[in-house]
């Protein structure tokens, strides 16, 4: 894993309290921003290798955080944090290279297990990989350094894996309504729903674009579940 | 106790405010769920965990809070039949492994523990303590 | 048969109003005085007034005699704890549900309890674009698993005139009953369908939408 700190910024103490509790137990060291202007200056001056950032906060929200920080770090990773039922611009945030999203509240063992697969997926060999997870990791992986065309290069190859699970079409969606084509981004996402309708990221999207008039809107990415961990 | 416990408190009175401030500050994480903004004032200053505005009788509202991926839940509502629904819900549906109600008519004790509830009844409890109480100073 | 109901409102006049026109006997649990007091006074029933998830006041009117309750509060955590207490702590031998937030209808099933929820079936008629005048009745029994609704024959249904035996019905679907100017045929592969004929189909969620379009022939 890796040894790099892991910067928090959230407005609320409870929630940066939770978050560095909850990564201790990973071993990662913490440092926490109460907001983005705090957030900038612990950047400059420490190296991170994660940021897990709150979108809304009073003064500069956490999309400004997010370009700035594109701005001198590209290659940082991000989880953004996000509250129950909040219309963000996901949009803007792919664009920026987020994909990882986590919604409270949450269990503990849900962020360090989303900390954990953002951090490893460094490991995963391109040219190694076959299983259809390695290459859902592998596009978001590309999504993170803002490399579209490869990552959906890697989702093609997901699909062409296994055509049944709805996570990479939901991906495929996303990467195409970056393009701005949303008749074609409803397409797949309906698909991923066509094919699990308990899969609540492409639910989400689909009520997104269907429902909501407006600009924006979180793009739920989803997170896997690895198996053996599922409750039931 | 295990360390690093999820668990959810469905009401956050004084009773499930009490619990959540406890339990927070031994390192578990806690979401507090309660329909009333209000409520959630009685939560300490340093209460690390998460909240949730709604009627937990709406099994969405718990889907929000995560009960699916609770190690405990416990319902400290002032209704015992919500209490008693959510607890049996958070088993049934959502797997959680261990279930708590608080319920204060103690006729219903007995239906909810053959239905698998656990539950604290604090008019028994009080009853008893009481009890005791007169009876010791009775022999003193 | 005794039956005990808990609610008010006035779907529940409604509800008393037609077990007592088929001559079973009614229990009504009500909280509110006023309208105990107008229950009373319009139908013959006894009403108590009370809270019927208390196992006193559920005593006090004799649950352990009652042949079915019925909960059909606003609240489906008092549904859940009259059904319950009535069924584990006083063995009546049918107890029932309103459930208004759908998603616990299957959480009640899991616990044993038969449930019913008005917002699901509303919203299921009104989705599977039926034509109400034709067709009426459409429960939900079995566990929500299956559907038994009634449909009158149009002359300009594709069915008319055929047997039962030449109908291209989706599968997991049934004719059940046939009911003809009064008469109640229990269809056989070789009976054939008249215009005006009223068919009581067997159908799962599912098929409903197919099996209805494919005998009325409406594409709506």
């Amino acid at each position: 894993m890796e040894a790099k700190p892991v910067l928090i910024v959230d407005d609320e103490k409870n929630i940066r309290l939770t978050l560095s509790q909850a990564l201790e137990a990973l071993d990662l060291e913490t440092d926490t921003a109460v907001n983005g202007e705090e957030a900038l200056v612990r950047l400059a001056k420490k190296s991170f290798g994660l940021v897990l950032l709150d979108l809304k906060m009073p003064g500069m929200d956490g999309m400004e955080v997010l370009r700035r920080l594109r701005q001198t770090r590209p290659d940082i990773k991000v989880i953004i944090i996000t509250a129950h039922g909040t219309i963000d611009s996901a949009v803007e945030a792919m664009k920026l290279g987020a994909v990882d999203f986590i919604q409270k509240p949450f269990a503990p063992k849900e962020i360090r297990e989303l900390v954990t697969k953002v951090l490893n997926r460094d490991e995963i060999a391109a040219d190694k990989a076959r299983h259809y997870d390695e290459h859902v990791e592998l596009a978001k992986k590309h999504i993170n350094r803002r490399e579209f065309d490869v990552a959906q290069e890697h989702v093609r190859q997901a699909l062409a894996v296994d055509s049944t699970k709805p996570e990479a079409f939901n991906l495929l969606g996303a990467l195409i309504e970056i393009r701005g084509d949303r008749l074609e981004a409803l397409k797949q996402y309906r698909a991923a729903l066509a094919l699990d309708p308990s899969y609540e990221p492409a639910a989400q999207n689909v009520q997104r674009l269907v429902v909501r008039q407006q600009e924006g809107g979180q793009i739920s990415f989803g997170k896997k579940q690895r198996p053996g961990e599922e409750r039931r | 106790m295990a360390s690093n416990l999820f668990i959810v408190i469905v009401g956050c009175g004084r009773l499930g405010a009490y619990l959540a401030n406890r339990l927070s500050r031994a390192g578990h994480g806690i979401v507090v769920v309660d329909y009333r903004m209000e409520a959630f004032d009685n939560l300490s200053s340093d209460y690390s965990g998460f909240r949730v505005e709604g009627d937990a009788a709406e099994l969405a509202v718990l889907k929000q809070a995560k009960v699916d991926k609770a190690d405990l839940l416990i319902a400290t509502t002032r209704d015992d039949n919500i209490n008693l629904m959510v607890a049996q819900a958070a088993k049934a549906e959502f797997g959680v492994p261990r279930v708590l109600a608080r319920v204060f008519e103690p006729r219903r004790e007995d239906v909810y523990r053959r239905l698998g509830v656990e539950t604290v009844c604090p008019t028994s409890v009080a009853a008893e303590l009481f009890l005791k109480s007169v009876c010791q100073e009775n022999e003193s | 048969m005794n039956v005990l109901i808990v609610g008010g409102g006035k779907a529940v006049y409604f509800l008393c109003r037609t077990f007592l026109a088929k001559g079973h006997q009614v229990t009504l649990i009500n909280r509110d005085p006023d309208e105990c007091v107008q229950m009373a006074r319009r139908l013959k029933l006894t009403v108590i007034r009370g809270d019927g998830s208390d196992p006193a006041i559920l005593e006090e009117v004799g649950v352990q005699a009652a042949d079915a309750v019925l909960a059909v509060t606003p609240n489906d955590q008092d549904n859940l704890a009259v059904c319950q207490l009535a069924t584990t702590q006083y063995g009546v031998p049918r107890a029932l549900a309103l459930v208004n937030d759908p998603d616990n209808e299957k959480v009640f099933r899991k616990l044993g309890v038969a449930a019913f929820s008005t917002a699901r079936t509303i919203a299921s008629l009104i989705e599977q674009r039926t034509d109400l005048d034709e067709i009426t009745n459409l429960i939900p029994v079995g566990e929500g698993k299956v559907n038994i609704t009634e449909v009158r024959l149009q002359p300009t249904a594709p069915v008319v005139g055929k047997t039962l035996r030449d109908l291209a019905l989706p599968a997991d679907s049934l004719i059940a009953v046939v009911l003809r100017q009064g008469e109640a045929l229990v269809p056989r592969g070789d009976t054939q369908l008249h215009a005006g004929d009223q068919l009581v189909l067997i159908t799962l969620p599912g098929n409903h939408g197919p099996v209805l379009r494919a005998i009325t022939g409406e594409n709506r």
